[in-house]
């Protein structure tokens, strides 16, 4: 017996959409062979089964594995594969992933599916009651949060005590690769990033706080620690303590004054939200 | 992940999982297949229709132990697979490689 969730899969699977994707998925990936293919899996069938028009994003880091070849042999009609050359941070593969993304609501997800796709129900409740981005969030109330290491788990509260009181993003939990923003946001948010690596979510809520008072809902989720990171965490701390000083610095000097990169869409793509 | 063991005397015994199966899971699945393999069993269902995602380490420890079932002349059917698992099969070309059946044609 074919369960229901297939038959919306195979659609999405063979088909290419001949209208507006209403939701865009962006996956950023550096050497993800290993576990692309069943996170692709599950949130396939998960987004599918949603019953609206919804297209897939990865966002390849100047993958040296064979990320790519796998994705491309994948055939599926509603997933685009953006090619990099070299590897140039998180934050520019999420960047190339939302100025590719034509949904009305974007969102971002880890390619280890650590955080899993069944949440976004829960982020788009916090964007369809008006807020401009919604964020994952390990820390807040009601969050569930398997197999974290302790010591990690306390790395992770010294690094958000900074960010809260010094840093002035007053979020319990501003890096959990799980956020989802309106098209409107998302064109905003990229146009002024600066950051290009890890700690690019940072520099997006301070410009979301501070900047240009965009309304953030921190929504708790269901959290699993994914083995075989590709993440180094002591230098992605050094990297985040010197990049928090630096967003502090570009403020100070006027460079989120203007975009930093051109929004690649013409502007009725973004208009058409407003109604 | 939960995993319960049904029939374990009978030739075929079957390993009932649910939950997500990745790298945290391996440990307590391979316990679980070498204790009924040691057992006299050649054959494994393994019932995957609650488990919402599998990862690679997942698929795997699957792929290990149906080559110690057929190395012993038998065979490990993946049971039901729910449609996300099913998909992630499809999509790194394990479907081919498995024998998957429906829970009814098991029970027939």
């Amino acid at each position: 017996m074919i369960s229901s969730d297939l038959p919306a899969y195979r659609a999405w699977a063979d088909t290419p959409l001949t209208e507006r994707p209403k939701y865009s998925v962006v996956i950023p990936a550096y050497n993800e062979s290993e576990r692309i293919l069943p996170t692709i899996g599950a949130i396939a069938v998960h987004m599918s089964s949603l019953g609206e028009p919804w297209e897939l994003i990865v966002a390849d880091d100047g993958s040296t594995d064979e990320t790519v070849e796998l994705l491309q042999g994948l055939g599926l009609a509603n997933l685009k594969v953006l090619v990099a050359q070299q590897n140039g941070g998180k934050g520019s593969a999420v960047r190339r992933g939302m100025f590719a993304a034509e949904g009305d609501v974007l969102l971002f997800a880890d390619a280890d599916q650590s955080t899993p796709i069944e949440q976004f129900a829960d982020l788009l409740s916090a964007i369809e009651s008006g807020h401009d981005v919604a964020i994952g969030s390990r820390a807040a109330e009601g969050a569930e949060v398997t197999n974290k290491s302790l010591v990690r788990k306390i790395f992770s509260k010294g690094l958000n005590l900074l960010v809260r009181y010094g840093f002035g993003v007053p979020f319990a939990d501003t890096q959990c690769g799980f956020k989802m923003f309106t098209a409107e946001a998302a064109e905003m948010l990229f146009t002024h990033q600066i950051v290009d690596q890890f700690s690019f979510d940072l520099e997006i809520l301070y410009l979301a706080q501070n900047r240009f008072d965009l309304t953030v809902a921190e929504v708790p989720v269901e959290w699993i620690d994914a083995p075989g990171s590709t993440v180094d965490a002591t230098k992605v701390a050094v990297e985040f303590l010197r990049d928090m000083a630096h967003i502090k610095w570009n403020d100070l000097r006027g460079r989120y004054a203007s975009a930093n990169h051109e929004w690649p869409k013409p502007a009725s793509s973004t208009a058409a939200l407003a109604s | 992940m939960r995993l319960v063991t049904e029939a374990p005397t009978t030739e075929q015994p079957a390993l009932v999982l649910d939950g997500r199966f990745d790298a945290f899971e391996t440990e307590k699945f391979r316990a679980a297949c070498d204790e009924l393999l040691a057992h006299g069993a050649n054959s494994l269902s393994v019932d995957l229709s609650d488990v919402i995602f599998i990862d690679s380490s997942g698929l795997a420890e699957l792929v290990r132990a149906m080559k110690h079932c057929r190395q012993s002349g038998g065979e490990l059917v993946i049971v039901s697979p729910s449609d996300p698992v099913r998909v992630i099969f499809e999509l790194t070309r394990l479907d081919a490689a498995f024998t998957i059946q429906d829970a009814s044609v098991q029970a027939s």
